[in-house]
C-alpha cells in the first residue's frame, strides 16, 4: 500500500506495479508542470481514462440503441395484439351471424319440408275422401248396391280423418319443438 | 472549456452517454446530472433566493419530456430565465424534432436545442465552437440536427 511516507517516485513505482491508474477528471486537474516520471504517470492515466470512457460511452450508445429498439417493438407489439384481438372480436360475430344464418336457413328448410308434407297429405286426404264419396254417391243415385262401398267409405273416411289428425299433431309439435329451441 | 454543467433529464443511461462525451470532447470539468425537472427547479430556486450564487452551474442542458416531473423541460427555462434571475446559458437537448416545439422553447428563452441521436459527439463539438457567443448572448437561438 502506499503510506504518507512514501516520496512520490515509490507511490508511483507502487501504483505502475499493481496496475492501478487514477481515473475520471482528477486526473485533467493536475498541472501540466509536473516532474517528468509523474507527468508520464499522469499521460497514461489519462490515455487510458479516455480508451475506458470511449469504450463506456459505445457500450451504452448501443444499450440506449437496443432500449429504443424495445421500445419501438413493444408499441408495435402492443398495436398488433389490439388488432389481433379484434380481428378475433370480428370473427366471433362473424361466426355467431354465420350460426344464427344456418340455424335459420335449417328452420326455413324445415318448415317448407313441413309445408309440402301438409300440402302433398292434405292433397291425397281430400282426393281420396272426395273420390270415395263420389264413388258412393254415384251407386247410391244409380240404386247400386253400397254395403261394400258404403262400408269402404264410412272405415276410409275414419282412417283419413285419423291420419289428417296425426298429420297436424305432429306438425304443430315439431313446430312447438323448434319454436323452443330457437 | 464550459465551467460547470447541469444535465436535467430522467434517463440514467444517457447521463452516462453525456459525461462520457463531454470527458472525451473536454468540455468540462464538473457535471451534475438530475433526474426531474422539480430538483433543478428547487435548486434554481435556492440559487436565487439564498445563494450562493457561485454554486450555480454555468451551462444548463434539459431534456423536453422530463418523465416523473410536474412540468416539462420548456417549462423549466421558463421559470429559470424568468422566475430565477436567468444568467446561464440554457438550452433543450432532445431527441424531438418539433419545430412547434422547437418555437415554444425558444419562445421562452432557449438559447439552443441539441437533437439527441447516437452520434452525439458531433453536435457538442459544433456547440462548444459556438459556447462563447451563447455566453455573451450575441449567438442566435441555433438547432444542432
Amino acid at each position: 500500500m502506499i503510506s504518507a511516507k512514501d516520496t512520490v517516485e515509490e507511490a508511483l513505482r507502487k501504483a505502475k506495479a499493481k496496475k492501478v491508474y487514477l481515473e475520471g477528471n482528477f486526473v485533467k486537474l493536475l498541472a501540466k508542470s509536473l516532474p517528468t516520471d509523474v507527468k508520464a504517470y499522469v499521460e497514461e492515466c489519462k490515455e487510458r481514462d479516455t480508451k475506458a470512457r470511449r469504450k463506456r460511452l459505445e457500450v451504452n450508445k448501443r444499450v440506449q440503441s437496443q432500449n429504443k429498439e424495445l421500445e419501438e417493438a413493444a408499441v408495435i407489439k402492443e398495436a398488433l395484439v389490439l388488432e389481433l384481438q379484434n380481428a378475433l372480436d370480428d370473427a366471433e360475430k362473424l361466426r355467431d351471424e354465420a350460426v344464427e344464418d344456418l340455424d335459420l336457413m335449417q328452420k326455413r328448410t324445415q318448415f317448407e319440408l313441413i309445408g309440402l308434407i301438409v300440402k302433398v297429405a292434405l292433397i291425397i286426404i281430400v282426393g281420396v275422401g272426395v273420390t270415395t264419396t263420389l264413388l258412393y254417391t254415384t251407386a247410391m243415385l244409380a240404386d247400386k248396391d253400397t254395403t261394400i262401398l258404403g262400408n269402404a267409405w264410412s272405415n276410409l273416411f275414419g282412417i283419413l280423418l285419423t291420419n289428417s289428425f296425426s298429420i297436424i299433431g305432429t306438425i304443430m309439435g315439431v313446430k312447438y319443438a323448434t319454436e323452443k329451441n330457437g | 472549456m464550459i465551467d460547470s454543467i447541469l444535465l436535467v433529464d430522467d434517463e440514467d443511461l444517457f447521463h452516462l452517454v453525456f459525461e462520457d462525451a463531454c470527458s472525451l470532447l473536454d468540455m468540462t470539468l464538473s457535471l451534475e446530472a438530475l433526474n426531474s425537472s422539480d430538483e433543478a427547479d428547487k435548486l434554481f430556486k435556492q440559487w436565487f433566493e439564498e445563494g450562493p450564487i457561485d454554486e450555480r452551474p454555468e451551462c444548463v442542458f434539459v431534456d423536453l419530456n422530463i418523465i416523473g416531473s410536474s412540468f416539462d423541460g420548456i417549462e423549466l427555462i421558463r421559470k429559470i430565465n424568468n422566475d430565477y434571475g436567468n444568467g446561464v446559458v440554457i438550452g433543450i437537448i432532445s431527441s424531438s424534432d418539433d419545430n412547434q416545439e422547437i418555437d415554444k422553447a425558444k419562445a421562452v428563452g432557449a438559447q439552443f436545442w441539441i437533437i439527441k441521436s447516437d452520434e452525439i459527439e458531433p453536435r457538442l463539438e459544433d456547440f462548444l465552437k459556438d459556447y462563447s457567443g451563447y455566453e455573451n448572448k450575441t449567438a442566435p437561438f441555433k438547432v444542432y440536427r
